[in-house]
């Protein structure tokens, strides 16, 4: 009996230990997770009650010290550019690690390792795209080409694996707790893969889209609908300026032939619409000050842990401040003694597609030309939780990736289609930053940016001697016009891209008459460049409210341009509404409801204050008559784009009779008019049911801007429902998912003052006082005191680390 | 009683100073030589093992949270769909007393399997 009940008890015991020890479907592991000395409990505790005087940091050439302002932001002082970049992987793993190391498993392909089957065709796709092959390129080259950099980026893994060697279950971030996994080493290869993952989130294309018109509608009205350039367009680079280099030759094929397929396979995930960004530098001339003033809002997906982290970098030889991405190295947005600098996306068509022929079933060859060209087969091994891996096979072409075929994409017919994108190429994006963080004028800037390739970006420039720049850097294929618009014939060798357009050639423009340089991803020249320009995607609303209020503006001080940088005249909405009036003829309409939304509507200044009511009228009265107008294009049984809002108001306003609202399925003959009236009925409906289920349609309830955690089922980590303004379109593009991902404003005087602000905080841990802090001051439109700090400065210090070897 | 409170307060200390460098696992087992060491009888020992690691989890627990003033026990109620940070507070003490309760309750179990035969003579 003795027996029976100890080896009962005792049974029981292990049973319980077992159980609560192992994850039970998707329940993590109970007791790790609960057990208040290393479970999630631990992570309640803030940055500021763990510091520590003193830590551990092998292979340092000299002790590095790190000094915390009030809002946990990192300064860190090194005595050479290997110990500054070892402490910025150091101080970055303790702030961010599960950041990191998240973001380049979804870089890699890689997150079905941790959530199992769900995200096996996200997975694909990364993979299918090559950005690991892109990434191992990008190592080889820095092996081959430049291995002091590649030092540099090697210090910084190591700084990051000394975190993770260190860290103990109580400090493990809270999400490695729920979703029950451990960190994995760092290394050279993570920080160019996480570039690379950059590149493809800001990064698009629809050639897809575009054949599918092409063959449906015709070239005529595709030109007609969607025109390289449009009526007043009001590009990055100032218009007149004048090309003063030796074009190179492009020569364009006599007959070309496009394949004729109607293409009905999925078009690749896009960057989200309002994933674009505001840059400008004000002249001396135009300041109250007499310095120049530069400022950077780069818009991107609004998430938790946020994609910046702030610190300065500093060592005997220069000091940088401003916004890092964890995982990279160096500061990407900021400022140091002398300059300061920024981005924003330039979209530009850099991804094409090539259909391949190949020989048999094998695909071991395809056709070029006469003759018949091997191709390489690269085997994806994807890992699944709790299943076996999934083998993957992408077979690799002189052009890129075979993305398409017979495996992936495409339900319905047998295509192949390979992808011919500049991440494929080896590059060293690395170096500009590291260069640009001690750049100290325009000569070394200009340096910084040759090495650069991918995404595109426009890099703004203003320094302390007065000079105010702009720069559109990228590695751009020299194209013939109409190039890479559509899908392209592989084995017709005319086809390929004739080489690349000279750095020295790529449209940059250096203090120009207006007294100002600015950027929000629209066209980047006029139509004078030489060189084939084209996109999809070109803003048309923020570059114009920009520019007129940047030339319209004297004696400008930090305050006018925070303004600015929170502006929410709504240009679209300016625009379109009074053609939406006229077309509805207002007196027609009687009844109670819709006269109290067209009166709110009248009186409308046209800015998105959050508290407006108006915006959300027109927001969703114009996307309703906007649907309405091209929704016979669903039927098309193809992926197509719709003509965008820009084009859209002005065929309202110039043929509002014209053949092209007319419906061709009704036996009435449509007009603007009835689409307007629909958009406004449908209006009508959404409202109702809104007020009925909300009440208040105030726009900042109505677009519910959230800041999201990175995993999106963790919607308690989530911050939701900022009271804010703004929308896409606007100078603060802050709309429900997307916005202002980081502020900053320089003014470059003798000693530079800075500002800065993004929405989240410095620390990655949901437990953190410092996870979401700065969401209400980036919300108000307010900023941070973002000076460069000395070593010994004691104001607004929270604690102090010395990292010794 | 003596002997209980003993093994009460003897497990409390043995988490707070040994569970902070090891894993609750590592716990259960000493808890279990503990209460075989102090040899309460088997319900007696679940008990006090039980209150034992059950108080310390949920003087841990409590003590964390409002010491921080952290949302993250409310934000893991709310992730894990059971309420507030005070529920996880509970379900943490429960199964710190689960845990506790029946290691104590093993390691007494296994000290009367020492025990020479005639001391079970009057019992049966």
């Amino acid at each position: 009996m003795k027996y029976f009940s100890f080896f009962f008890v005792l049974a029981l015991t292990v049973a319980l230990a077992v159980a609560v020890s192992i994850p039970l479907g998707s329940i993590p592991p109970l007791a790790p997770l609960l057990d208040p000395n290393h479970g999630f409990w631990q992570n309640s505790i803030s940055e500021d009650a763990l510091a520590e005087e003193e830590l551990v940091l092998d292979n340092l050439s000299a002790p590095v010290s790190v000094v915390y302002d009030q809002n946990l932001i990192p300064h860190i002082f090194a005595e050479n550019d290997a110990d500054l970049y070892r402490a910025q992987g150091y101080v970055t793993a303790q702030h961010r690690l599960w950041q990191m190391d998240f973001q380049t498993l979804a870089a890699a392909g890689r997150i079905s390792e941790i959530v199992g089957p769900v995200a096996l065709e996200l997975d694909r796709i990364t993979r299918r795209k090559g950005l690991a092959f892109g990434a191992e390129l990008g190592l080889k080259h820095l092996q081959e080409n430049d291995p002091e950099t590649l030092a540099l980026v090697e210090a910084y893994a190591d700084g990051v694996n000394q975190y993770i060697n260190q860290l103990d279950d109580a400090r493990l971030p809270v999400e490695y707790k729920i979703l029950n996994y451990r960190p994995e080493d760092w290394s050279a290869y993570k920080s160019l893969l996480l570039l690379k993952y950059m590149s493809d989130m800001l990064v698009g294309d629809r050639d897809l889209e575009y054949s599918n018109l092409r063959k449906i509608l015709g070239k005529e009205m595709l030109d007609k609908l969607f025109p390289d350039f449009p009526t007043k367009v009001d590009p990055v680079i100032e218009v007149g300026k004048v090309w003063d280099f030796q074009l190179l030759p492009v020569i364009k094929p006599d007959s070309v032939d496009y394949p004729t397929d109607k293409l009905v396979i999925d078009p690749l995930p896009q960057p989200a619409e309002g994933a674009g960004s505001n840059n400008w530098a004000v002249a001396g001339s135009k300041t109250k000050n007499g310095n120049p003033i530069l400022a950077n809002d780069p818009h991107l997906g609004l998430n938790l842990p946020s994609l910046w982290y702030s610190m300065q970098l500093t060592t005997p030889d220069h000091s940088a401040k401003g916004a890092t991405l964890p995982g990279a190295l160096g500061i990407i947005s900021g400022f140091n003694q002398n300059i300061a600098w920024g981005v924003t996306n330039a979209t530009k068509d850099a991804r094409d597609w090539y259909k391949i022929r190949f020989q048999d079933e094998s695909r071991k060859a395809y056709k070029y030309g006469n003759e018949w060209k091997t191709s390489t087969f690269r085997i994806e091994e994807i890992k699944v939780k709790g299943e076996d891996a999934y083998l993957d096979t992408v077979v690799y072409t002189h052009y890129g990736p075979v993305v398409y075929d017979r495996t992936f994409g495409a339900h319905r017919q047998d295509v192949n289609f390979a992808l011919k994108w500049t991440v494929h190429m080896g590059s060293n994006e690395q170096k500009t930053f590291m260069e640009m963080n001690k750049a100290k004028n325009h000569a070394d800037y200009n340096e910084a940016l040759n090495y650069y390739v991918a995404p595109a970006q426009n890099f703004v420039f203003a320094s302390k001697s007065g000079d105010v720049a702009m720069r559109i850097q990228g590695k751009f294929p020299l194209k013939w016009k109409g190039q890479g618009k559509y899908f392209m014939d592989g084995s017709d060798p005319r086809m390929e891209w004739q080489g690349f357009i000279p750095n020295e050639h790529n449209a940059s423009t250096l203090n120009p008459e207006r007294g100002f340089v600015s950027s929000a991803n629209q066209h980047p020249t006029d139509s004078t460049y030489p060189y084939y320009v084209f996109d999809n995607s070109y803003e048309h609303y923020r570059n114009r409210r920009l520019n007129g209020k940047l030339t319209e503006m004297t004696g400008i001080t930090v305050e006018d341009m925070k303004a600015l940088q929170f502006d929410d005249y709504y240009t679209l909405a300016s625009e379109a509404l009074p053609v939406l009036m006229k077309l509805l003829g207002d007196s027609t309409i009687t009844d109670p409801k819709s006269r109290q939304y067209l009166e709110e509507l009248k009186s409308w200044d046209f800015f998105a204050d959050p508290n407006q009511k108006a915006p959300t009228l027109f927001f969703i009265w114009w996307n309703e008559t906007h649907q309405n107008i091209w929704k016979s294009w669903k039927d098309f049984g193809a992926p197509v784009v719709t003509p965008n809002n820009y084009r859209t108001v002005e065929l309202l306003v110039s043929e509002p009779n014209g053949a092209i609202f007319d419906l061709k399925s009704t036996v009435s003959v449509e007009t603007a008019r009835d689409h307007v009236l629909a958009g406004f009925d449908q209006m009508l409906v959404k409202m109702k049911d809104w007020e009925e289920r909300e009440g208040d349609y105030s726009w900042a309830n109505y677009k519910k801007t959230t800041i999201q955690h990175l995993v999106p089922q963790f919607s308690s980590f989530s911050v939701k429902n900022v009271y804010t303004g703004g929308g896409s379109g606007i100078i603060n593009a802050t709309s429900g998912r997307n916005g202002a991902s980081w502020r900053m404003i320089v003014e470059l005087g003798e000693e530079m003052t800075a500002f800065g602000i993004y929405p989240g905080g410095q620390s990655g841990n949901p437990g953190s006082k410092y996870y979401d802090n700065f969401i209400p001051i980036w919300a108000n439109g307010d900023y941070l005191d973002f000076n460069l700090r000395t070593e010994d400065q004691t104001e607004g210090l929270l604690f102090k680390t010395t990292l010794k070897d | 009683m003596m002997r209980f409170i003993l093994l009460v307060m003897m497990t409390v200390l043995l988490v707070v100073f040994l569970n902070p460098v090891l894993p609750f696992w590592a716990i259960m087992i000493l808890v279990a030589a503990l209460a075989g060491l102090i040899g309460l009888k088997g319900a007696e020992s679940f008990l006090a093992g039980g209150l034992g690691m059950g108080l310390a989890w949920l003087g841990q627990s409590l003590y964390i949270s409002v010491g921080t003033g952290s949302p993250l026990p409310n934000r893991m109620g709310e992730l894990m769909g059971i309420g507030t940070g005070m529920t996880l507070v509970g379900i943490t003490a429960v199964l710190g007393f689960l845990l506790g309760g029946f290691s104590s309750m093993t390691g007494s179990l296994f000290r009367s399997l020492l025990k020479r035969k005639p001391d079970n003579l009057y019992r049966g």
